[in-house]
């Protein structure tokens, strides 16, 4: 494991703290999403980030508004720290007129431009194709606009892996690849799929910088993510980020949690739960005091039981919408 | 707030499962986190965690172990301690499952199909689409018709056909009968004298009073004597024959590259049969009496009209008379019977207020007849032609002139 | 009027286009310096450089699903397959997500794309002669652009890069040394316009592509015989100009449809279906389709003549059909 990096002194406060609540945020939301699903309001599947906040938490705080990310099927957590309303990505996934689609896509369709987020996915790879070309499409403006893919272990294994991060690294693209490696695709494990225990090493075979992180430190995942967006901004070219990290939960709401992993090893990873270990970090240095966080909780516990209910109260959407869009 | 424990989705398409066994006791202290029951779905029994923490309270009337329920089915409740005093179970039986509306697949707009024509299947007769739309606008019953399509499918073309013969079924029958010949002779006769003399017709209205006298005195004679009296005709062909000695070239005619002049005068007069026109001849009119005339007609009219008339009672010819008269015929143009010069169109003789004297003014009721006489302008010429009818008109006027000679 | 032929047709469309607006850009390979294989792109890399015209490694689904996500963020990517059969490494992408953005985002995002490849058998073997038109008419979400005359490929194609939404641009072989009138000025082709290209009575035969020129050679034919055939181009397949081919029909009462890709499923087929259902009380015999023979592209000449329609093949099935 790499080493685990101590706060940056560059962190304001605010700064800081926003790290903070962005991880509270999607855990809540997530716990909300879950409650949601047990009680049946849910007609889909859906694929939790908990447990994995870091790495969107620290990759998104370093983006503008204007700059594209491209997630997965596991991106809520992408989508709240990109700034999608958490009542807009809730509605989404009980597929109500509400939702930030209408209720057309669910959990791995959310999308809002307006936030700079170009939507999950259901295919595994895209977003790194996807990525690669919203830089291209900012290198013909002339601006400095970034793409972002995130995707998993088990697409670092696919076609598009290899196709985009060659284009990207030849073609000097201001992309950042970050790969959340989770240790297992689905139910399959990561060493079982790769002869490499690395990802982050591939980065070599298409010439761009490779990283290593802990994906359950947003400290580090801030400071990988920092120097890679600047990089990409400032025109010399993509970086791939790998990040280590793990979900608690099953893969898919409903599927089993054990089985293909031990409870045992689901313990330890629960015991470096991200939040809980921010929160003594920062608690430790005396950059927050325990009431602020118990506020910030508090806040964020009644922001997203509101989202839940908001959706929960929601019309269903109107089917003569249904051929709506298809063409300009 | 008491936190709802439902039965879980365990696996996206699992709509029912049971509560297999609880794993706290009613009314102890929960954590959240902590193995609270289990649920077997469809693969497997499945430890349930409780996702909030409380006190529990199971559902007295709630689903037993072991019974199959709903997804979402409540099964008790988390309530945290300082609600523990007043928690009630809110009504009884199960909390309402929020309705899963499901978006039924919008309609998508069908475009209107083209009426259809009535379905009469009684007999299985094939036929294309556009052929009994066809025939339904044609009113033809399609069903008789004979397809030559493939498999004896009938197509347009079939019904379009269908559809002329019926027409022309509706239309009556016309009678046909072959041409006689002697229809054939004469229609070629005819044609051949139109398209072959030069014909102009001049008419003259003519003063016939003393006409009609002499023949009134004529069959008054007659029927004292017992001998036939001259018709009209008989009268006009002797008095045409003395005109026509007057002025011969009316009694000519062309041969080829040849005037001939004839040497006697024969005098056709049509008469109408069933069999169509036909004109005997009267031989030699110049060296007849009336009488003669009278007998020799009515025996060649008898003749002709009983079909014995002879061939050469036909030929010879070197005038005709044509008279309509008795049909109420004025004036007319009648075809030249070639190679004859001319032919005489007789009208019917009908009172007529004339002026008889221009000075006076005096009017008086005079027998009228018009006479159309067509000459070949081949051979004579206008103001000949005009000048022999002048004078027959003379003599039907004064008909004891041309006794004279 | 002046005479191009079907490929410096379109690439002065295309140049046209990239003179208008710097975020249209070409992808493929050899598309660069080089020109294209089929000099669709000759000299617009003096003029734009590489970025604007860019050679491509040989990565169809990687390039189609980085233009996908160029086109979401702002620029109008015309991606240069070469071959059909080189674009269906992309049908990933392609339909789950080119196809689909702007559906599944409720409208919110577009994507402005044009991929064109060449179509069709010109002794060219089984992986360089796929035509397919019916699986890209078959997706909801893409225009799908079959032009035939010079005019039209340059007026298309203009029109499918100012579109807003993907199209499909399939561009035979055999026609691109074709010549034909060009207009002078601004010439634009709307979709979903079919045009008559030969009047008739007899009979109505929808060509698709390359089989356009065949069906109007075999009008020719049909002529000596005393059959007058009105011949269609549809131009574009989806949108289909159905109002066209019915208004044809119902004059005719007869539908040959050739398409030199194969059957089942070609395109003619939904052609026929929708003419059986919006027409079915103007014919007078059943909708004859004509296909490619249920092979892939043959290399060797005899076979390929086996393989294809022909003027003379789609006469004698016009004869069949008005004896019918």
């Amino acid at each position: 494991m790499p080493e685990e990096k101590n706060p940056d002194p560059a962190l304001t406060k605010e700064q800081a703290t926003g790290l903070l609540q962005t991880m509270l945020l999607i855990r809540y939301c997530e716990e909300q999403v879950v409650k949601s699903y047990a009680r049946g309001d849910i007609p889909g599947g859906v694929h939790m980030y908990i447990g994995e906040e870091a790495v969107a938490t620290g990759v998104c705080a370093h983006l503008r508004i204007d700059d594209a990310v491209f997630s997965t099927h596991r991106g809520h957590g992408h989508a709240i720290a990109k700034g999608m309303k958490p009542e807009k990505i809730i509605a989404e996934v009980m597929g109500k007129a509400t939702g930030s689609s209408g209720g057309r896509g669910g959990s791995m369709h959310l999308f809002d431009p307006s936030v700079g987020f170009y939507g999950t996915s259901g295919i595994v790879g895209p977003s790194i194709l996807l990525a690669s070309g919203a830089g291209y499409a900012a290198q013909l403006a002339k601006n400095d606009r970034v793409g972002v893919a995130f995707f998993g272990d088990g697409g670092s294994n696919n076609g598009a892996f290899h196709e985009g991060l060659n284009m990207a690294g030849a073609w000097q693209l201001p992309v950042i690849f970050i790969c959340e490696n989770n240790m297992y695709a689905t139910e399959v494990p990561f060493t079982y799929a790769s002869k490499s225990p690395s990802i982050a090493c591939r980065a070599q075979g298409y010439g761009m910088p490779g990283v290593e992180v802990d994906g359950n430190n947003v400290l580090a995942v801030y400071q990988a993510a920092g120097e890679a967006v600047s990089r990409a901004r400032a025109g010399n070219g993509p970086t791939l980020i790998e990040c280590h990290t793990y979900r608690t939960r099953a893969h898919s709401e409903g599927m089993r949690d054990t089985g293909y992993r031990t409870q045992d090893e689901v313990e330890a990873w629960k015991a470096r739960d991200p939040i809980k270990w921010y929160k003594a970090t920062l608690l430790a240095d005396g950059t927050i005091t325990q009431e602020e966080i118990d506020a910030l909780e508090a806040a964020m516990q009644k922001t997203a039981e509101e989202a839940a209910n908001f959706a929960r109260k929601s019309p269903m959407p109107d089917p003569k919408t249904v051929t709506d869009y298809l063409f300009s | 707030m008491a936190f709802e424990i439902t039965l879980p989705r365990l696996g996206w398409d699992m709509v029912e499962g049971s509560l297999a066994d609880w794993l706290k006791k009613d009314g102890e202290l929960v954590k959240a986190g902590e193995m609270l029951f289990t649920v077997e779905g469809d693969k497997a029994i499945q430890e349930i965690e409780a996702l909030d923490s409380g006190y529990l309270k199971t559902l007295p009337d709630g689903p037993q172990k072991g019974e199959k329920v709903p997804v979402g089915t409540l099964l008790g409740y988390l309530v945290p301690e300082e609600e523990l005093a007043e928690f009630q179970f809110p009504g009884q039986g199960l909390e309402p499952v929020p309705e899963q509306a499901v978006a039924q697949p919008a309609g998508l707009p069908l475009e209107k199909p083209a009426p259809a024509p009535v379905d009469d299947r009684k007999r299985r007769v094939y036929i294309s689409p556009y052929a009994r739309r066809l025939a339904q606008g044609l009113g033809v019953d399609w069903q008789g018709i004979h397809g030559s399509g493939k498999g004896g499918r009938i197509m347009a073309l079939d019904v379009e056909q269908a559809a002329l013969i019926k027409q022309k079924a509706a239309q009556p029958a016309a009678e046909r009968h072959v041409i006689t010949p002697l229809r054939k002779k004469i229609a070629e006769h005819m044609a051949y004298s139109a398209h072959t003399s030069a014909p102009v017709t001049l008419t003259t209205e003519v003063d016939a009073t003393e006409l009609v006298a002499l023949r009134k005195a004529l069959k008054e004679d007659s029927a004292i004597t017992g001998q036939p009296a001259p018709s009209y005709n008989d009268l006009l062909a002797k008095l045409s024959c003395q005109a026509l000695l007057e002025h011969p070239l009316i009694n000519a005619r062309i041969e080829g590259e040849e005037v001939v002049q004839m040497g006697t005068v024969n005098i056709a007069v049509a008469v109408d049969t069933e069999r169509g026109l036909i004109v005997p001849v009267l031989k030699d009119v110049e060296t007849k009496t009336l009488r003669q005339l009278a007998r020799e007609s009515a025996a060649l009219i008898e003749r002709t009209r009983s079909g014995s008339i002879t061939y050469e009672e036909l030929q010879g010819a070197t005038f005709t008379i044509t008279n309509l008269g008795m049909f109420e015929i004025d004036a007319f143009t009648p075809i030249i019977d070639l190679p004859q010069c001319s032919i005489l169109g007789v009208g019917r003789i009908a009172p007529k207020q004339v002026v008889v004297d221009v000075e006076t003014e005096k009017v008086a009721i005079r027998q009228c007849m018009i006479l159309s006489l067509t000459f070949d302008h081949r051979l004579v010429d206008g103001a000949q032609a005009a000048r022999f009818l002048q004078r027959v008109k003379r003599f039907i006027e004064r008909p004891y002139l041309w006794m004279a000679g | 009027m002046r005479e191009l032929t079907f490929t410096d047709a379109a690439r002065e469309g295309l140049a046209e286009e990239m003179a208008r607006d710097d975020m249209i850009f070409v992808v493929g390979e050899g598309i660069g310096a080089r020109g294209g294989n089929f000099n669709t792109t000759v000299g617009l890399y003096d003029l734009y450089g590489e970025k604007r015209l860019r050679d491509t490694p040989i990565s169809e689904r990687g390039f189609t699903g980085l233009c996908t996500g160029a086109a979401v963020l702002g620029a109008r990517p015309v991606i240069d397959f070469m071959f059909l059969d080189f674009e269906l490494d992309a049908l990933g992408e392609i339909i789950n997500q080119m196809s689909r953005l702007r559906w599944m985002s409720n409208g919110q995002v577009k994507v402005p794309i044009v991929l064109r490849g060449g179509v069709g058998l010109a002794s060219t073997g089984p992986h360089h002669s796929a035509n397919l038109f019916s699986i890209f008419m078959h997706l909801p979400g893409l225009h799908v652009v079959v032009p035939v005359f010079p005019a039209d490929a340059k007026g298309l194609l203009k029109t499918s890069i100012r579109m807003d939404d993907p199209v499909i641009f399939l561009e035979h072989k055999k026609l691109m040394k074709l010549k034909g009138p060009v207009p002078d000025g601004e010439h634009l082709v709307p979709f979903g316009q079919a045009s008559v290209v030969r009047q008739g009575k007899d009979l109505t035969i929808v060509g698709i592509s390359f089989t356009v020129i065949e069906a109007l050679n075999a009008a020719n034919l049909l002529e000596k015989e005393g059959i007058s055939a009105e011949v269609i181009d549809p131009r574009t397949l989806a949108p289909l100009d159905l109002a066209t081919i019915l208004e044809s029909v119902s004059k005719t009462h007869r539908l040959l449809v050739v398409d030199e890709d194969f059957s089942p499923c070609g395109a003619g087929a939904e052609i026929a279906a929708q003419v059986m259902e919006q027409g079915f009380y103007e014919l007078d015999a059943p909708v004859r389709r004509m296909n490619g023979a249920f092979v892939p592209g043959p290399y060797s000449p005899p076979l390929e003549a086996a393989v294809i329609p022909s003027a003379q093949g789609i006469a004698k099935a016009a004869q069949a059909l008005m004896v019918e």
